[in-house]
């Protein structure tokens, strides 16, 4: 046999077995998951959680951020819904915006959160600046009062022990008065009501 | 002596009717202006009482509150020429056919803050300078007031209480802004402050085509003016 021939028979053989090689790896991915099947490592909340909480390199922190960001977004969400159905206002006894009564007038409601607080009132331009208590008939440190007001621009200040509180959360604005502030209702009307 | 029972019928037909006629009026008998203006007391009665009956003719005169303002003005421990001297603002105003509703507020929020009446007659001295150049600004913008029920002779020529309310908005809200220390060079930003004032009053108080015709008419350069006038 020439040193041609031999290599020629050399050449095929190898070609052969490459080839059988090659036949035997395909599908070879399918099978070993196949086989794996039900031995696979079934990942429970509990494991979850504990990987979760689990140190790691950069400590918990990490992973505890990531469980605080989680439930902002989630509470962001839960806002976001409520307010695009009208959960607030739906709730009864707390309606923040006003309400229309038969005579023109609409129930404004003044909430002011004062848990320390003995006595809360509000005074404004409304009530030619003499107080109108407000109420916490379950003893939250929530207090409340609705007053029926006329369309128009409101300017008031809460009293709490006596001691003025002119930055109510709920104003549309803020106006300053003889050095302090006082809060801004627009009742009715356009924009700002 | 007894009365028949139609004198008597007649007499109390009378008597409510006096009493609604108030009531609807939303008027105070002028016995109890006077009653208070002697307790502060006034130099001069006769003046605050014509001032007085003035601001009654006017559908939007606060008459309840002018009272609670004098009673608790009396109450005060301050000086009586102090005393006088914050009303007088009040009567120049009713003289001047300007509409006092923004004082009187202002002064009773003053009062129920305890803040001294000097501070108080500053306050009002300036609010009142900026209600005449406001009134002057309209008018120099064609923008006038008519008694209501009198022929409007043009359409910019607004009834008086829809007037009087462009007014004191626009002059209580430049009022705020230099109060609240702004600079009445800022027409730009003065202007935003009217325009957002006005148009949150729009279809609440104010009618949309006052609003419409002030904001079309005055520029910030205006209320420049009209705010350099208070603190000049």
């Amino acid at each position: 046999m020439s040193q041609n021939d031999f290599n020629a028979v050399l050449r095929d053989s190898l070609r052969q077995e490459v080839s059988e090689a090659a036949a035997g790896l395909v599908g070879l991915e399918e099978r070993i998951v196949a086989e794996l099947g039900e031995r696979r490592p079934q990942l429970r909340i509990s494991d979850w959680l504990r990987q979760l909480l689990a140190p790691t390199r950069g400590g918990r922190i990490g992973q505890l951020s990531l469980v605080g960001a989680t439930a902002t977004i989630c509470l962001l969400i839960g806002f976001f819904v409520a307010n695009q159905v009208g959960l607030t206002d739906s709730t009864p006894g707390i309606r923040l915006t006003p309400t229309h009564a038969s005579d023109g007038n609409q129930e404004v409601l003044f909430v002011l959160p004062a848990l320390d607080a003995a006595d809360v009132s509000v005074v404004g331009s409304f009530n030619a600046w003499e107080p109108t208590a407000l109420s916490d008939e379950d003893n939250d440190g929530i207090w409340m009062a609705s007053i029926p007001l006329p369309p128009g621009r409101y300017e008031y200040a809460f009293v709490i022990d006596g001691r003025w509180w002119g930055q109510d959360p709920l104003a549309d604005e803020y106006v300053q008065s003889f050095g302090e502030y006082s809060s801004v209702r627009y009742v009715g009307g356009g924009d700002g009501a | 002596m007894s009365r028949s029972p139609m004198t008597c019928r007649a007499a109390l037909a009378v008597l409510t009717l006096a009493l609604l006629g108030n009531a609807v009026a939303g008027q105070v008998p002028m016995s109890e202006y006077e009653r208070a203006l002697l307790a502060i007391p006034v130099s001069s009665t006769e003046r605050f009482v014509a001032a007085i009956e003035l601001g009654m003719s006017q559908a939007d005169f606060p008459a309840a509150e002018v009272l609670q303002l004098i009673d608790r003005l009396a109450a005060t421990p301050d000086s009586g020429p102090e005393k006088e001297a914050l009303l007088l603002h009040v009567v120049a105003a009713l003289e001047e056919g300007l509409p006092v509703d923004g004082l009187v507020t202002k002064g009773l929020e003053g009062l129920a803050r305890g803040i001294p009446v000097a501070q108080i007659e500053q306050s009002l001295h300036q609010r009142l300078v900026l209600l005449a150049e406001t009134r002057d600004l309209l008018y120099a913008k064609g923008i006038f007031s008519v008694a209501p029920g009198s022929p409007q002779s043009v359409p910019t020529a607004l009834p008086t209480p829809r007037f009087n309310l462009l007014v004191t908005h626009i002059s209580d809200t430049i009022a705020d802004y230099l109060e609240g220390g702004g600079s009445p060079f800022e027409g730009q930003t003065l202007y935003q402050e009217v325009r957002f004032r006005l148009t949150s009053l729009e279809g609440a108080t104010l009618v949309s085509e006052d609003v419409d015709l002030v904001l079309k008419r005055i520029e910030p350069a205006d209320l420049t003016r009209v705010a350099l006038s208070a603190v000049t």
